[in-house]
């Protein structure tokens, strides 16, 4: 047991962290209906602006760069914490506002515009940072390694583990203690009987979007000093997300924190008996999952259901 | 009356044989053995193409650039001399995206759409071997500059291909013996579980056991993995004397920052395969640990290095790549050498040109290098100085990352195997063609 125990323990905050990944693709499907594959480039995204509001470029900025460069370094990453996903709200909202064409129309039109503009934000990206790899520095305080039963940790993946249960929680405060939470889930649940009901649902749409995008952001950045970043990064995150939403049942919130921390665990233990399964045990789990109970976990019973 | 017109009278027959005999010879006439049929234009002033297979896309998009840059550089180099055999020599690009399947697609166009004369470019072997299978078909002299599985110039061998950087077996001759003198006999395999990794692994295990080491555990990496956490616990629950990390790419990018975080790259031994300058450029000397392996380094006390890089920063002043690497170098040489080729041959035949490669000396001056390089007749790998390099943390230039460890002459290295794996088409079995 002393031997897998850190393998479990390892594999629960490999799961928190995937399913920081999944949230906010989990909302923007639950509340739109709506398959955003502009979600990687979006994690990439958060991860670029963090990178510039802890490390400008002085060239470009000259004496206030310097003085800013100048402040400790983990005023300027929680700086960037907070910022960079409010950034990336802000480019999601901009992409909403170019999906409203789509809505009402054939899913098709929705996937291939976030399909673009995954494109699209991706090339930005090399166009503005170039193609090579990039670092987001970390305060000293939450990186390098502690040891635990003869074992060597990594204190950054312990605290990106925190950040992620933090995202989690106030996720679902927003989502079961507000009102705004409350109009979400019933977005998700009866769009047009919110609208009857005289809630501005374009409205909705936007800030859910934006949420969305915004969590995407931050998980880029938390997820960035163990990925390392480069303008292709979003790919390796879109791909669990969806996993993890259809594992976890789509558009359920408690669903996609359960399917990545299954995931998580998953391949957290096959990496260190079977490594070379441990990527395709998530997908072997989808399988299992979904061939006994096709919404996934928690998702909701289809009308076609008896 | 009767026989006479017996006699003279056409059988339909013998006129269908006719018109079949005719039409083929027809044919022949006009199009040749198949594998003769291809002259353009030769000896005129009809510009040479050259067709850059390189990636600029996927996991190796940044190699892929420096890549070309080099190939854009000698290229440059010749044109301001007045070009090749009087000849501009100018260049198509198609990306190869990382892909084998691309690699296939966009050889096939940039030979029969494109009529380039000639194939350059590759980071991935899996894209190498895609785009070599389609040159040799044409009969294509292709030029696989950095990828380097063993099996480039072993199982994978062709006529057509000839391959420029050191190979997975060439950098474990370099590093098994004395990190095993050095650190210990206990050896962890970390390999990526694809051909390059399984070669390179292959070749270390073959090395390992033969000095008397001995291999404690293999764990294969999958390709596109991002969290080695498990499989970094698991390392340090197996406490080998020394770790021999097969591991390209992204992969390798993800894998060296959880390294550098957990501080493993101090409490054990690394041995990295190979590191190629473009991943590593401009990121904390932390994430560079162990010793790892290179053909050239910017900073080699050697004559015309300096001059070089300064060539390099004249051609690519906005690049924030401030100094070349080894990429850019294996692209720059090895299309300095075709080219150099096609003017000794006088001519653009592929024949004359292939060998004239198969007979290639390089001084060690000319390759910038402390010993001679050849290429390897037997399976068209250029034989050359291989170093071994670790972090240089004891410098005040970010640039000079690197600190040169031991170099070893090509013949110390020697890939033996390859000689044995590589069974390449004959040239007389290779079509032929002239641009």
């Amino acid at each position: 047991m002393t031997h897998v125990l850190p393998h479990l323990l390892n594999g629960l905050s490999l799961g928190l962290l995937f399913a920081l990944i999944a949230l906010g693709f989990m909302l923007i499907v639950g509340v739109m209906e709506l398959i955003n594959l502009a979600h990687g480039s979006l994690f990439a995204l958060g991860a670029y602006f963090a990178m510039v509001i802890v490390a400008p470029d002085v060239a470009w900025l000259g004496a206030a760069g310097e003085a800013w460069l100048a402040l400790p370094l983990s005023v300027r990453y929680v700086l960037a914490i907070l910022v960079a996903p409010l950034l990336v709200a802000v480019v999601g909202m901009g992409l909403e506002l170019c999906m409203r064409r789509t809505y009402g129309r054939k899913a098709e039109y929705g996937l291939l515009l976030t399909f673009g503009a995954a494109l699209v934000i991706e090339e930005t990206i090399r166009l503005v940072w170039g193609p090579s790899e990039r670092y987001l520095q970390v305060p000293q305080a939450i990186s390098g390694a502690f040891l635990f039963a003869g074992l060597v940790y990594s204190k950054y993946k312990l605290f990106a583990a925190l950040f992620a249960m933090a995202a989690i929680a106030l996720v679902w405060l927003l989502l079961e203690r507000t009102p705004y939470g409350a109009i979400i889930k019933a977005g998700a649940h009866d769009s047009e009987m919110v609208r009857a009901l005289g809630i501005n649902l374009t409205r909705l749409r936007l800030l859910v979007f934006g949420l969305g995008a915004g969590l995407a952001g931050f998980a880029g950045i938390v997820l960035t000093p163990i990925w390392g970043l480069r303008p292709h990064v979003g790919i390796d995150a879109v791909i669990p997300a969806f996993l993890i939403i259809v594992l976890g049942g789509v558009g359920s919130f408690w669903g996609a924190v359960i399917g990545g921390i299954l995931v998580g665990l998953a391949v957290g233990v096959t990496g260190a008996y079977a490594a070379e399964w441990s990527l395709l045990s998530m997908y072997l789990l989808l399988i299992a999952v979904v061939t006994v109970r096709a919404r996934g976990l928690l998702g909701k019973k289809s009308a076609l259901e008896a | 009356m009767e026989r006479n017109r017996t006699e003279t009278r056409l059988s339909r027959r013998s006129v269908l044989k006719a018109a079949s005999a005719l039409s083929a010879g027809a044919a022949m006439a006009f199009m040749g053995p198949w594998k003769f049929n291809r002259v353009h234009a030769a000896a005129s002033d009809r510009p040479i193409t050259i067709g850059l297979t390189s990636d600029a896309s996927g996991q190796y998009a940044n190699s892929g650039a420096s890549d070309r840059r080099g190939m854009l550089m000698a290229i440059a180099e010749f044109n301001d001399r007045g070009g090749v055999l009087g000849r501009k020599v100018e260049t198509v690009h198609i990306d190869t995206e990382t892909t084998p399947a691309t690699g296939s697609r966009v050889a096939e166009r940039l030979i029969t759409r494109h009529e380039c004369a000639f194939l350059v470019g590759a980071v991935s072997s899996g894209v190498a071997n895609a785009i070599s299978q389609v040159a040799q078909k044409y009969g294509t002299v292709y030029l696989n500059t950095n990828s380097s599985s063993p099996t480039e110039s072993g199982k994978n061998c062709h006529r057509v291909k000839f391959v420029w950087d050191g190979n997975g077996t060439n950098f474990a001759q370099a590093a098994v013996n004395n990190a095993i003198s050095t650190y210990g006999t206990k050896w962890l395999l970390l390999t990526n579980d694809y051909v390059w990794g399984h070669n390179t692994s292959a070749a270390t295990r073959m090395l390992v056991e033969e000095f008397g080491g001995e291999i404690i555990d293999e764990i294969l990496v999958p390709q596109g993995t991002r969290d080695f956490s498990s499989m970094l616990l698991k390392v340090q629950q197996a406490a080998p004397q020394v770790v021999a990390a097969a591991v390209g790419g992204d992969d390798q990018k993800a894998m060296r920052q959880q390294v550098a975080q957990l501080g493993l790259g101090d409490s054990m031994a690394w041995i990295n395969n190979q590191q190629d300058w473009p991943d590593v450029y401009g990121l904390p000397l932390d994430n560079l640990f162990g010793v790892f392996g290179t053909t050239w380094y910017w900073k080699l006390d050697l004559p015309g290095v300096a001059e070089f890089v300064q060539r390099y920063q004249a051609a690519y002043p906005d690049t924030r790549m401030r100094v070349p690497g080894n990429v850019f170098y294996n692209g720059y040489m090895a299309t300095r050498e075709l080219l150099a080729a096609v003017e000794r041959a006088g001519s653009t035949n592929n024949r004359m040109v292939i060998r004239e490669l198969e007979g290639l000396k390089v001084s060690a001056a000319d390759r910038m290098q402390h010993d001679d390089a050849y290429m390897n007749p037997a399976t068209h790998q250029m034989q050359q100085t291989i170093y071994l390099a670790t972090a240089n943390h004891g410098t005040e230039e970010s640039d000079d990352m690197f600190r040169i460890l031991s170099q070893s002459a090509p013949d110390q290295v020697r890939d033996a195997a390859a000689d044995a794996a590589c069974s390449m088409e004959s040239l007389d079995d290779t079509p032929t063609y002239e641009m």
